[in-house]
This record gives C-alpha cells, sequence and structure tokens, in this order.
C-alpha cells in the first residue's frame, strides 16, 4: 500500500480496535474441538453401550456400566484412595512451596536465579526417566531405606513401592513448580509496603503473615491447588510405575479397563465417573474458595 | 524535650556508605522534614528509624529508651506510605481496627476511636467503604487516620503527596500540617519537594549524598543556605565566586572578578567563598553591590520579565524585572542588591 493511499495516523491507530478478532481464536477452537470435545462425546457414547466379546461395543444402549460401578465397594476404594492422594499431594505442595515462592518473591539475591532452575527442574527430566529414579531411590534396599537405616532412624525398610507413599513422595516432586509458579507472581503482585504497614501497626511477624500476606496470596493458592489436585488424581505414569496394585488410582484402573481387559464401554464409564467427580469436587472448592477471597480487589 | 535521637547512624549496603554521621534531634511535637533529591538517603533514614532497615553504626533514643535494634512492632511509631499501603482486603474502619487490634483496645473504645479520628480526616461514613472505591486523596487519608488512631509517639511520612495530582497536593499540605498542630504529635516527613517542605515544618534537614547538609527553619533554609547544594536546592538563587578580603561590623567584602561585594554570611568565613543572591532580591538600579552586565535573555511572564544576565567574567544572573522594562538581548544593565541580601557560604 502506497503512503498517498494509507488514512490518517489517528485512522491507523484506531482501527484495529473495530476490526473483529474472533477468527484468531479458530486454531485453538478447531483442536480442541476435534481432539477433547469430539473424543469426550464419544466415549459418553461409549459407556452407555453394550459389552461387546466381537467388535469394542455392542449395538444396544445401557445404563448397566454405571450401575456396576457405584454398586462396587472396589471402585468406591480406589476413588477415596485417588481422591486421599490428590488431596494430600495439594496440600504438601502447598506447604513446601508457599516458603519457596514467598521467598523468591523477595529476594534480591543473585542467586535467586539458580534457586528459580532448581524449582522448575523437575519439569526439565522426562517423566518416565524421573519416575525410573524414585523407583531406584525408593525400592527396599534403595537410596533412601539405605541412608535411614545407616543413620539409625528405622530398623526395617519403609514400603514406599507398591503403595500410596512413594506415589505421593513422586507426585509431590513433579507438580511443586505448579504451585510455586501461581503462588509467585501473585506474591509478586502484593506491595511489600502494605506488610511493613502492618508491623508498623504493631503486628508481629505471625500476625502480618495470617491477617496480610496470606489472605492477598489466596488467588494464588487457589490457582495452584487446583492445577495439583486435577493433575494428581489424573496422573498416570507414576502411580502406574510405582503404586503397583496396592497404590493403584483411578487413572490406572481406566488404563486396566480398556487395556488389560478389552471392556470398553465400562472403562468409557469409568472414565466418565471420574471426570463427573473431578468437575463435582472442583465446583464445590471454587464455591468455597470464592467466598474467603470476595473482599479481594 | 527531645522525643527522637538519631545519634551518629551510619549505613551501609556492601560497600556503599549510605548515611554517614547523621546526627539529628527531634523535639517534641516537632515537624520535620527530610528534604534532598532522590537518593540523598531520606528514606533509608526514615525506613532505619521505623526498623525496617538496620543501621550500620549509631544509636535510636527515643525519649531515654535505645530502639537501635527493637523490631518495628515495637517502636510505637504510625507510618503512612508513599503508596498508602491499605489493606486492600480490608474495609476503611477494618484497616483502622487493625492497629488497635493489636494493642487490645476493648471493640467499644475502637469504636469510637475510629469514629473520632474518620471525622477529624473529614471521612465519616466512609468505614464500610475498601480501599479500591476511594479516590486517591481519600486513600491518603485513610492512610494517615490509620497512622494517627493509634496515638503513636512519633508520626513518620514518607513521600505522602508523591502520587497525588497538583491541586489536591496543595490542599493536602495544610491539611496535614494542620492536622499534626490539632493533633500536636512529633513528625517526620520525608520528601523531595522543596515548596512542600517549606509551607509544612518547623525544621527542615536538607540532605545530599547521605549527609545533612544543613538543618534548620525554613527560613534560615532559604535565607541562609550553609552551601551551594542547600542554596540551589531550595527556591532560585543566583551565586558569584570570590574570596573573604575583610569584614566591616557583620559585613564579608569579599573580591570577585566582577568587583568586591559586600555581604552577610556565618561568623568565621574565610578564604574561597560564594555569594548568593535570590533573584527577588536584585534591583536594576545602583545599590550597595553592583554589577554590570549585559542581558542575554529576557522572557515575558506577563507579570513581569525573567531576565538573564550576563557580568563581564561570565557568571550568569537571572532575576525577575518590571514588565514594562523593555529589555532586549545585548542591552548593558547594572544589577544592584543590599550586602543584607546576600549570604556567603563556603565554596
Amino acid at each position: 500500500m502506497s503512503a498517498a493511499a494509507s488514512p490518517a495516523p489517528n485512522a491507523v491507530t484506531a482501527a484495529p480496535r473495530r476490526m473483529p478478532v474472533w477468527w484468531m481464536i479458530l486454531p485453538a477452537l478447531t483442536l480442541l474441538t476435534g481432539f477433547l470435545l469430539l473424543p469426550y462425546a464419544s466415549i459418553v457414547v461409549m459407556s452407555f453401550r453394550e459389552a461387546s466379546t466381537s467388535a469394542v461395543y455392542g449395538p444396544g444402549l445401557t445404563l448397566g456400566h454405571y450401575t456396576e460401578i457405584v454398586t462396587d465397594s472396589f471402585v468406591w476404594g480406589i476413588v477415596w484412595r485417588t481422591l486421599r492422594t490428590g488431596l494430600i499431594v495439594t496440600v504438601v505442595t502447598l506447604l513446601l512451596g508457599y516458603p519457596v515462592a514467598y521467598h523468591l518473591a523477595r529476594s534480591r539475591s543473585r542467586w535467586t536465579s539458580l534457586l528459580y532452575i532448581c524449582v522448575i527442574s523437575p519439569l526439565l527430566v522426562g517423566l518416565v526417566v524421573r519416575t525410573f529414579a524414585w523407583l531406584i531411590i525408593l525400592s527396599n534396599s534403595g537410596l533412601a531405606n539405605t541412608a535411614l537405616k545407616w543413620a539409625g532412624l528405622i530398623g526395617r525398610p519403609i514400603i514406599f513401592l507398591n503403595s500410596s507413599l512413594g506415589v505421593t513422595i513422586a507426585l509431590v516432586h513433579v507438580f511443586l513448580p505448579f504451585v510455586i509458579l501461581p503462588l509467585l507472581g501473585n506474591l509478586q503482585a502484593i506491595n511489600p509496603e502494605v506488610a511493613m504497614a502492618a508491623r508498623s501497626l504493631g503486628a508481629s511477624r505471625a500476625r502480618t503473615f495470617f491477617k496480610v500476606t496470606l489472605p492477598l496470596s489466596m488467588p494464588g493458592i487457589q490457582a495452584g491447588a487446583i492445577l495439583v489436585f486435577v493433575l494428581s488424581i489424573s496422573a498416570y505414569v507414576t502411580p502406574a510405575m510405582l503404586g503397583g496394585s496396592q497404590g493403584r488410582t483411578m487413572a490406572v484402573l481406566v488404563v486396566q479397563y480398556l487395556v488389560d481387559n478389552f471392556r470398553w464401554p465400562a472403562g468409557a464409564a469409568l472414565a466418565i465417573f471420574m471426570a463427573a467427580i473431578t468437575v463435582s469436587i472442583i465446583a464445590l472448592y471454587l464455591r468455597l474458595t470464592a467466598r474467603a477471597m470476595r473482599r479481594l480487589p | 524535650m527531645t522525643t527522637l535521637r538519631l545519634d551518629t547512624i551510619n549505613k551501609f549496603y556492601g560497600a556503599q556508605h549510605i548515611l554517614k554521621d547523621i546526627d539529628l534531634d527531634i523535639r517534641e511535637g516537632e515537624f520535620i522534614s527530610l528534604l534532598g533529591p532522590s537518593g540523598c538517603g531520606k528514606t533509608t533514614t526514615l525506613r532505619c528509624i521505623a526498623g525496617f532497615e538496620s543501621v550500620s553504626g549509631g544509636k535510636i533514643l527515643f525519649g531515654s529508651r535505645d530502639m537501635t535494634h527493637a523490631m518495628p512492632e515495637h517502636r510505637d511509631l504510625g507510618m503512612v506510605f508513599q503508596s498508602y499501603a491499605l489493606f486492600p482486603h480490608m474495609t476503611v474502619a477494618e484497616n483502622l481496627s487493625f492497629g488497635l487490634e493489636v494493642r487490645k483496645v476493648s471493640p467499644s473504645e475502637r469504636a469510637r476511636r475510629i469514629a473520632a479520628v474518620l471525622e477529624m480526616v473529614r471521612l465519616t461514613g466512609y468505614d464500610g467503604r475498601y480501599p479500591r472505591e476511594l479516590s486517591g486523596g481519600q486513600q491518603q487519608r485513610v492512610a494517615l487516620a490509620r497512622a494517627l488512631v493509634i496515638e503513636p509517639s512519633v508520626l513518620l511520612l514518607d513521600e505522602p503527596l508523591a502520587n497525588l495530582d497538583a491541586s489536591l497536593r496543595d490542599d493536602m499540605r495544610f491539611f496535614i500540617r494542620d492536622l499534626q498542630q490539632r493533633v500536636g504529635i512529633t513528625t517526620i516527613y520525608v520528601t523531595h519537594d522543596q515548596s512542600e517542605a517549606m509551607v509544612m515544618s518547623d525544621r527542615i534537614v536538607v540532605m545530599n549524598h547521605g549527609v545533612i547538609e544543613q538543618c534548620g527553619p525554613p527560613r534560615e533554609i532559604y535565607e541562609k543556605p550553609a552551601s551551594q547544594m542547600v542554596a540551589g536546592f531550595i527556591g532560585q538563587s543566583n551565586s558569584l565566586a570570590g574570596e573573604v578580603i575583610g569584614r566591616e561590623g557583620n559585613v564579608y567584602v569579599i573580591e570577585t572578578q566582577d568587583g568586591k561585594l559586600k555581604s552577610l554570611g556565618r561568623d568565621g568565613l574565610t578564604g574561597a567563598v560564594r555569594v548568593m543572591i535570590r533573584p527577588e532580591n536584585i534591583e536594576n538600579a545602583a545599590a550597595e553591590n553592583t554589577l554590570s552586565g549585559k542581558v542575554v535573555k529576557s522572557t515575558y511572564l506577563g507579570d513581569g520579565c525573567l531576565v538573564a544576565v550576563e557580568t563581564p567574567s561570565g557568571s550568569r544572573f537571572t532575576t525577575t524585572m518590571p514588565a514594562d522594562s523593555a529589555l532586549a538581548a545585548g542591552d548593558p544593565v547594572t544589577l544592584g542588591f543590599a550586602a543584607r541580601k546576600a549570604w556567603a557560604f563556603s565554596a
């Protein structure tokens, strides 16, 4: 376009605002529809199909898989274990991650960038490799047990593997960055003078933290907690490799239904059942935390 | 009576010497301004008093109590921050209540004091508002009220007006000064705005590069600056280098490249000095001291002309003259000023 044909400068800056930009979300929307919504829809449909021995599913429709699942105490046991593991991982990562995020947000030391790299380091190692490393560390004659025995803290080895304990430890390790990063952003946005004002008004460090800093960092806590909880209860590789039968979670059970037992409709129903539980818990969590945050700007 | 004493305070950040031998006695009920360009150490001084910075040497005394190493929460200070630092998740009443709850003041007494202080800052009826629902000026007054409601022994203000627009800033100067007078609280006010310091303070402490250049009442700072830095930082000034060659009574005789000048100065002045004359004290006529020069530039201001004059030695003077003086660049001019309107200090 020649310079003479271009509109006045102020029109140039005003023009993009009037242009519709909805098409810019099309690629992402296509991807989501094609690879998330459609498969989900097909799983929903599959979950109502009858089982078949000759095909993936039979032609008839049934609610049988769902009634079977909700009346199976074995499934409920695994649901409970999955949620409990998710909850413990979430609480532990928050407790471990908060001080790190706080330190990163307030420190002006040049070592901060090194700590930052340490924080995201779990994400820089491949999932399977990382889990194998945990397998070596947590086995009965592994590094952890040897060290504890050598220090005289334990007589018999702690059973980390084939239980929820090892799964919890490995998940805490890998999901720590997911609470630290949102919290870091949140804490950095809090004006440090606000905490100073509380101190000048006579509040101790502890009172300042619980009355001022902690309430103001609720959005970061909420975001980090949701991320870690959802990722923990849907994790597959870690519980599959470290959990064995005693640390089995819902994700492992679903894959077992689909791949090992070739029960596609029942596995689909189990997956939908789990998704429904997850969504209800998050909805409840958001309602509860929204009350805690209603005073925040 | 001394409320607060800084005794040879020194502060280092690594190898950087931020505060150098700061000595200051602040009397009960006094309004003191710490004035200086950014990086002069005024905010660091305030934060040392508040306990947010540790001192590397020296003592901070509140009355007779040594508070040098006390925690901020044990110093009994009220502080107003540049960003106001209101608690965003609390209403105005809760913000004010915070310091009272820490002090275990009873709920009925809290309510009484909050109502009283809100009336004092003219915010009655704003109890239930959140800080985000208030204008900048209102937030400022809440910050002030929050610091005052705990009835501290000293009030610290860290550039509280810097974020307000100009017209509001002028009102708030008088508002804060008036409030301080009514409450009678000892106040330390940090600012880089010399006119703020002039109108509000009992005494001004001019700081530069971590040292106190001068400490005194506004009139003394303005009329009898201790150094070129003070003279240049406060108001408009002209100055001329020279040497003391004698004294007649309380008037120094100073030899400059543009002739002999007579000037006041503090006792004991010798050697190389600078003579300072404020523009408003220069007349376009012969007086005790005269300087001849040429007009370099004349700017019409409406109520007068701002005239820049260069002396034969190359020194520049600015002065205001009547609007009808009709001077143009290149015109010869004679500047006159009284010896008692000139002030000499060590160069």
